[in-house]
This record gives C-alpha cells, sequence and structure tokens, in this order.
C-alpha cells in the first residue's frame, strides 16, 4: 500500500491549503495532484492523500479526539469482468 | 420432503404401466399411502428389476453383469409425493410395513442444470436482453432514458464503438465527464474494453440517456497494470459527481451511477476491525460519499461480483462474504448476474454483504453476445454487465420521474418489491429478491401516478 488516505474537517469551500494548515502538514507529505476532495459538503468532511508514513503521523498527533482522521485503507479496484 | 415411491402391485397394475398405450395415474397403484401426499401429476412409471445375468448369480448384488427385466412378476412401479419434513424418518421405515406394495421410499432431489460460468458461449443476445427488459413497453411508457445523466464509472468510453455495436448513435456529455489526473485520454475516445462494454449494456434499456465517462480505472498508480485504479481515485470521481448532481435543479434531479467494478482481495486493505478499513466500515470516506451522494439523490448502482461459489473469478481472495465495501452499501443496489433463461451465473456473488448483510439486492441480465468490445464471440459477462442493465433501467424510470418524485430509496423499495422471486421463496443470498421486473415496475409506477394525481 502505497498512500492512504485522511480526512479532516473544515469549513465549506475549504482549500488544499487551508488544510495542509490545519494538519500541519508540508507539501511533500502531501499528493497535490489528488488535492482535497470533499466527503460530505454537508458535513463539511475533506479527504486527502498521503503517505503511510504521514498517516501514522496523523493518527498519532490526533490524540484523543472523536474524530477519526485516518488513515484510512486506499485499495486496488479492478473491473468486475469479463470472469477469468 | 419430495420422495418417490416404488411400489409393486400387482401383475396386471404393473403391466398397465410399462405399456406406454395404456393411461394410468398415481391413484390407481398408490392410493391411501399413510402421510404421503400423492402427486397426482406424475404418471406412474415402470422400473426394471436387475438380475444377475449368470445363473445362480447373488440377487441382491449390482457388481455383476446385469439384464434388466420389465416382465410384470418382475418390475416395480415408481410414484411421486411429498411427506412432512419432521415425518419423514418415521415415514420411510412404516411405510412398507404398513402397506404391502410398498418396497421403498427414495429422495427426490431437485435437479437443476449446470451454471453457466466464465469462458462459456454466450446465451442469447441483446435483443434478448430488450425484449425481457419490455424496451418497448417502457418506450410506449416514456422512459427512454431522455434527459437522464447516465455516469459509467470504469476504463472509459468507446463512444464509435458502441454506436457500431448498437447501430444507432448515443449522447456522450463530455463536460460532464471526469478523469482521474494524470489520464489524458478524451471522454468517448478511450480504447474499446470493459467501459464501453457497461456502455453499450445500459443504453439497452435507456437509448436516450446522455452518457457521463467517468474513467475512473485508468489511473496511472505506480506498479499497477493500465486497468485497476485506486480507490481515493473513486472518491475524486463521487465528489465531481456530487458537484453534477447539486448543478442539476432539485425539482428534476436525475442521476445514475453504474459501478461494474470492486475490490477482489484484502491484501490491499488494513484488516476488518481497523478503523481505517475499507471492506466492512461504513465510516471509510468511499463508504461515507456514497451514502452522501445516494442521499443527495444519486441512483448508486454496484455489481455484486465475480466470486460466485460455484465457479469464481481466480482474483477472488476473500474467503468469504465476497460482497465487500460499497458493494455493499445499505444506499446502493447490488446487482446479481442472471443469463437470459432466467438462472443465477454460477460466478454471481453470494451474500451475505459485509456492510449490509442483505446482499445481492436484485438480479439483471449478463452473459449475451452484445457489445462484442472483447471479440466477436465473447459475451458481455460478469456482474460486471448486469450491473449496467440495470442501471440502464433505472435510468430509464428516472425519464419521468426525477429523484424529487421518486427518491432513491423508494426507487431501491420499489424494484425490490416488483422483483420476480427466484430460488427459495422470498429474500435469499444467490438472488436477492428477485430478477428485475419491469412489468412490475411499469405497474407499480403507474399505481403510483394514480395516487398522486
Amino acid at each position: 500500500m502505497t498512500s492512504v488516505l485522511i480526512t479532516v474537517r473544515l469549513p465549506r469551500d475549504a482549500t488544499l491549503e487551508s488544510a495542509m494548515r490545519k494538519l500541519e502538514l508540508a507539501e511533500d507529505e502531501v499528493d497535490g495532484s489528488y488535492g482535497l476532495v470533499p466527503i460530505d459538503p454537508d458535513e463539511g468532511l475533506y479527504a486527502l492523500r498521503v503517505s503511510e508514513e504521514t498517516g501514522r503521523r496523523i493518527h498519532a498527533a490526533a490524540g484523543d479526539s472523536t474524530h477519526y482522521p485516518g488513515p484510512y485503507s486506499n485499495p486496488r479496484i479492478e473491473p468486475y469482468g469479463p470472469p477469468s | 420432503m419430495r420422495v418417490l415411491i416404488q411400489l409393486r402391485p400387482g401383475l396386471d397394475l404393473v403391466a398397465a404401466v410399462a405399456d406406454p398405450s395404456v393411461v394410468t395415474s398415481a391413484s390407481d397403484v398408490a392410493d391411501g399411502l399413510p402421510g404421503v401426499v400423492l402427486d397426482r401429476s406424475f404418471t406412474p412409471v415402470a422400473v426394471p428389476r436387475p438380475i444377475p445375468a449368470a445363473p445362480g448369480g447373488d440377487p441382491l448384488s449390482l457388481n455383476q453383469p446385469l439384464i434388466y427385466s420389465m416382465a410384470p412378476d418382475e418390475a416395480s412401479v415408481l410414484v411421486r409425493g411429498e411427506i412432512a419434513d419432521d415425518e419423514i424418518s418415521t415415514r420411510v421405515s412404516l411405510l412398507p410395513a404398513s402397506h404391502r406394495d410398498v418396497v421403498g421410499v427414495f429422495a427426490d432431489p431437485k435437479i437443476e442444470k449446470t451454471l453457466t460460468c466464465g469462458g462459456d458461449d454466450p446465451v442469447g443476445d441483446w435483443h434478448d436482453v430488450e425484449r425481457l427488459l419490455r424496451v418497448a413497453d417502457l418506450a410506449a411508457e416514456g422512459l427512454d432514458g431522455s434527459g437522464v445523466a447516465l455516469a459509467i464509472a470504469d476504463t472509459g468510453i468507446n463512444a464509435a464503438h458502441v454506436t457500431k455495436a448498437l447501430g444507432r448513435g448515443l449522447t456522450i456529455d463530455k463536460e460532464r465527464s471526469w478523469s482521474p489526473s494524470g489520464v489524458t485520454g478524451i471522454p468517448g475516445e478511450f480504447d474499446v474494453d470493459h467501459g464501453s462494454m457497461c456502455a453499450f449494456d445500459a443504453l439497452i434499456a435507456a437509448p436516450q440517456a446522455s452518457l457521463i465517462d467517468v474513467s475512473v480505472l485508468l489511473s496511472q498508480r505506480s506498479g499497477g497494470s493500465e486497468l485497476d485504479g485506486l480507490l481515493s481515485d473513486a472518491i475524486a470521481a463521487y465528489a465531481h459527481l456530487r458537484g453534477v448532481l447539486d448543478a442539476q435543479p432539485a425539482e428534476s434531479r436525475a442521476l445514475v451511477i453504474s459501478n461494474s467494478w470492486g475490490s477482489f482481495s484484502p491484501r490491499w486493505d488494513f484488516p476488518p476491525g481497523h478503523p481505517g478499513n475499507y471492506s466492512d466500515n461504513p465510516a471509510h470516506p468511499f463508504n461515507v460519499i456514497v451514502g452522501s451522494l445516494a442521499q443527495a439523490g444519486a441512483d448508486i448502482l454496484f455489481a455484486a461480483g465475480n466470486c460466485g461459489r460455484e465457479c469464481k473469478d481466480g482474483r477472488c481472495a476473500y474467503p468469504d462474504r465476497p460482497i465487500a465495501g460499497a458493494n455493499s452499501h445499505g444506499r446502493v443496489l447490488s446487482i446479481a448476474g442472471v443469463d437470459t433463461d432466467g438462472d443465477r451465473v454460477g460466478y454471481s456473488s453470494q451474500g451475505p454483504g459485509r456492510l449490509t448483510a442483505r446482499k445481492p439486492d436484485v438480479c439483471a441480465y449478463t452473459h449475451f453476445s452484445g457489445s462484442r468490445a472483447f471479440g466477436d464471440a465473447e459475451p458481455d459477462s460478469g456482474t460486471s454487465a448486469a450491473c449496467p442493465v440495470a442501471a440502464g433501467l433505472v435510468a430509464a424510470i428516472r425519464t419521468q420521474w426525477s429523484s424529487a418524485e421518486l427518491p432513491p430509496s423508494q426507487l431501491r423499495t420499489l424494484l425490490r418489491r416488483t422483483a420476480d422471486d427466484r430460488g427459495v421463496v422470498g429474500y435469499d443470498y444467490d438472488y436477492g429478491y428477485g430478477v428485475l421486473d419491469v412489468a412490475g415496475i411499469i405497474a407499480a409506477l403507474r399505481r403510483r401516478a394514480a395516487k398522486a394525481a
């Protein structure tokens, strides 16, 4: 697994920069081409793609927070067919 | 339990049963068997007696040269009946004693034809699917997909190939199409592959739908093949589709998303129980965004997968419960596969699902000659084909019924309730609620329209 996902709660229309600031992430710790992806705009929930190591750091930094920020798995997906 | 009862009635009766010119009935030979409900529709059958071919042979052994005698004093007669499950052992042991003609009671197990598997020839063609989906009836109701956005989340569409295979034009909505970062192809102009098959199959029931080409399986991740992707790309695709949905007027929203893909192996995932796991965890970001998009008005369909016990795909690596992650989400329709004879294909994954137990939901048609995306002789197969066939039907319904008028949750319920029940009575993990039944759907929509008027 080369990358994982982390989530962050931010106001509507948040930017990647604001997410990086909140999570104290350096540029080389985030997949910038993936960006900041809204998961549930009504809940202000966003996702970022980071390395496994960064995912572990974010988890450790979250401490006892009620929001689990990740890391979440980023498994490979494949077409279901034709069956072989 | 259904049973076969072997009797040796009078010689005249055995001779009559053995004579094809004489009509006999079950009650002629076996009336009054205690505890047996006789199947009177079953014509008695004469069974020859095996006897040793050589003089002095053991009359009880079948492991020797035999001849089969239909002489009335040798042959016997079979009838069919049913014994209550809780009485079976008692009745079977008592019947020969209580009725002198009875010489044996045997199980009458259900026999089934061999299930269609991967590599088998097509079963019917897409015109059969058109007929089974009553596409003409749908069109007569004004349900042809006009004005409905139908997203094919797959390997990209080749519109020229699909046009040629269908023999008619199609609409690709390039503006609302999407590709992962790094994928440079043009919507509707990707290589002919799995995505073109899905597009073709979706257009069977919804010929006028507007296709959104979401080439999520083409992401260029390191170490991957050309035709796989990462779940994070699907999250980005769904965020894009949320924007598409939100841009539609609330009163006329219609967005159907067909997903013929999944994760074959737990090897790529955190283990179940880990808070970052995908397969069993409704809190995974992809499962959250799927729920959020469905709640906002999108109809989301996922293939149940090709990990059916009878002939699973070689890539299947889950030891059990292969319908995992979003493919088993409570707010999506998980689509199993049947061939055009209505029989479940052997590779169609069985439930229970990992996020929601009652998966698959319903069945749609697969394994038919259609798009020819994989060659002229190759069928459109897998639950990969069944999913867009079902998605096309949903898109056809959305022509007249926006998600404001018929919310996705109610549409899912309607499709389950009207499905043609197969397998055991009621819900089962092979067929779900049954095969999508367009006649039932149209009738239900008419009743709903009349109620609303």
